[in-house]
């Protein structure tokens, strides 16, 4: 057996690996196209510097791979089209199930060992004598040989003086048959061993020579890296999904508790239901048309905090007496001053809640006039928080266009007009005109603002 | 000699399981679907049948229902690639042995036809 014969073989091997590499096939990044085309010129046979120079560039490659099951099909098809082996296979540790199990088998009709056939558990004898010290049976490169079992089988010292190794032997080489491996070969990543290649008889019947299990050791070791490569990135994405939704989750439940409150807030005052609801509606209508002004640019989340401080513009409602709330007639000046600390309540409320920081300091202002004669602090112009003065302009026309004890709903085309009148006295008139253009699209009455709470 | 019957959609599976157990003194067939199965099983009445339950067509439920239907006493042991408590069930209500869910272990697969040779139906 000359070795000299095999050359063009390990050659066409490496060559077909580098096509491989290079056809984009299971995910493997384009980067190293052009490093392989400079180290791999076509024109002459590869020498040996160039299958070392290969195998870095492969195990560099490797790591590429997103999902190890790509890298070990292709280790196997490669093994398989180009060495010529009755069976190869790859056994992979998978922790869900705390065993080695087949991920894919190539071979000669017979032997081609289906997925779901195999699964050593962690003390099945073919991985213990991987994973326990000083085995005698692995060679110093770390690979088990079929022919190092029965030698020690046929030994008749193993047998009277080892019966416990015997046995052991014997139950390796069950499990081998089963694998039809002739080698196995370990892959390690740090101390682990997250899988086995498994190898047959070549079909040719000549043994493996030294290089050929050299470059098995350093496949193996290179695919263990980028399996465990693999693996890191996989059970990271996998805690990305799983902190995504719960931060998804949770928001759900915020938001939802936000409506609950205001919900609350409603069915206290029979007059006003429904009052937060439209209110929420028609700012997301004048929001809408305000797209693209710099100030929107400067919340964080503007939809959000806008919908969230339409809905609970009124929460501070509950710290005032029933008797004012729902009095039928006109507020005495007293009454007026009670119910004008609704809004200061409201931002007492929200205040402590640290997500509701921007809410609170909304719903604090919401009362206030562009022209400083508002309350609570008689804020004027853009010192007024810009969805206070949104809420501003849509809460009163709501008021204006509901019912009150005291009087009864103006058409909404005279709470139009008065809208316009109070334009740069009580309301801002960049929110004003928003909001004219969004009731002429009919975005303000048309029906839609009674949904747009439902998708949140 | 004991007549093994293993019925798999996949040609893989059939041919590798074939030569498992014929290596270990069976008679072995095969059949990649439903009605395959059923002519054999009528023909050469196994003493077993090694039975996946996911399959295009009829599926292993009804194949194992229309063979206990035809000989009782013919031992099925389902092969699943999924744990399904409730195919599981009924499998078990319909007669079957065994259900054996993968990735399984040749070991046992051995065992468990071994075993339930042996019990009388």
């Amino acid at each position: 057996m000359s070795t000299h014969k095999k050359v063009p073989s390990w050659g066409k091997l490496q060559g077909w690996f580098v096509e491989k590499l290079m056809d984009h096939q299971g995910g493997i990044s384009p980067v190293n196209n052009t490093l392989l085309n400079s180290e791999f010129p076509k024109d002459r046979p590869l020498q040996k510097q160039d299958y070392q120079a290969f195998l870095e560039a492969a195990s560099r490659t490797m790591i590429r791979f997103k999902k190890p099951e790509h890298l070990i099909k292709m280790i196997v098809r490669t093994i398989d089209e180009q060495l010529k082996i009755m069976h190869t296979a790859v056994l992979l540790y998978k922790s869900e199930i705390a065993s080695y199990i087949l991920i894919d088998s190539k071979g000669t009709s017979g032997l081609k060992i289906p997925v779901g056939f195999v699964r050593l558990n962690g003390d099945s004898p073919l991985i213990n004598i991987f994973t326990e010290k000083d085995s005698f049976f692995i060679s110093e490169t770390g690979i088990l040989n079929y022919d190092d079992i029965i030698c020690g089988l046929r030994n008749r010292d193993t047998l009277e003086l080892q019966p416990d190794l015997y046995d052991k032997l014997l139950a390796i080489k069950k499990q081998m048959d089963l694998l039809k491996a002739v080698l196995c070969v370990p892959c390690y990543f740090k101390k682990d061993l997250l899988g086995i290649l498994v190898l047959g008889e070549k079909i040719n019947g000549e043994k493996f020579s030294r290089e050929e299990m050299g470059f098995f050791v350093t496949l193996a070791n290179d695919a263990a890296m980028a399996i465990a490569n693999a693996q890191l990135i996989e059970s990271l994405q996998q805690r990305v999904e799983e902190i995504k939704e719960l931060y998804v989750k949770e928001h759900r439940i915020f938001m939802n508790t936000a409506l609950a409150l205001a919900a609350a807030i409603d069915a206290r005052d029979p007059y006003t239901y429904g009052h937060t609801e439209r209110v929420t509606g028609y700012c997301l209508a004048v929001a809408k048309e305000l797209v693209g002004v710099p100030e929107v640019q400067g919340y964080k989340n503007f939809m959000e905090t806008l919908t969230i401080s339409a809905s609970l513009h009124d929460v501070g409602k509950v710290g005032i007496p029933d008797y004012i709330l729902s009095k039928n007639g006109r507020l005495t000046p007293e009454e007026f001053e009670e119910i004008k600390k609704h809004s200061i309540i409201g931002e007492t409320i929200l205040g402590p809640i640290k997500e509701l920081s921007d809410v609170a300091k909304e719903v604090r202002h919401h009362q206030e006039c562009y022209d400083g004669s508002g309350y609570p602090d008689g804020l004027a112009g853009n010192d007024i928080p810009l969805i206070s003065r949104i809420i501003s302009v849509t809460d009163a026309f709501d008021a204006m266009t509901s019912n009150r004890p005291y009087r009864k709903k103006r058409a909404p085309a005279e709470a139009l007009k008065e809208l316009k009148a109070k334009s740069g006295t009580q309301f801002d008139p960049l929110v004003v005109s928003a909001f004219l253009l969004a009731y002429q699209k009919g975005n303000v009455l048309g029906g839609q603002e009674s949904s747009v709470l439902q998708s949140y | 000699m004991y007549k093994l019957l293993v019925v798999d959609d996949e040609h893989d599976v059939c041919d590798f399981v074939k030569t498992f157990f014929k290596e270990r003194g069976f008679h072995v067939f095969t059949a990649l679907n439903g009605d395959e199965a059923l002519s054999i099983t009528k023909r050469e009445r196994p003493e077993m049948v090694l039975l996946d339950i996911k399959m295009k067509g009829m599926d292993g439920l009804a194949i194992l229902k229309h063979i206990k239907e035809f000989d009782r006493t013919i031992r099925i042991i389902m092969i699943s690639a999924l744990n399904d408590q409730e195919k599981m069930y009924e499998a078990y209500k319909l007669g079957a042995v065994e259900y054996i869910t993968k990735p399984l272990t040749l070991d046992y697969l051995e065992e468990a036809v071994g075993k339930n040779l042996k019990v009388k139906l």
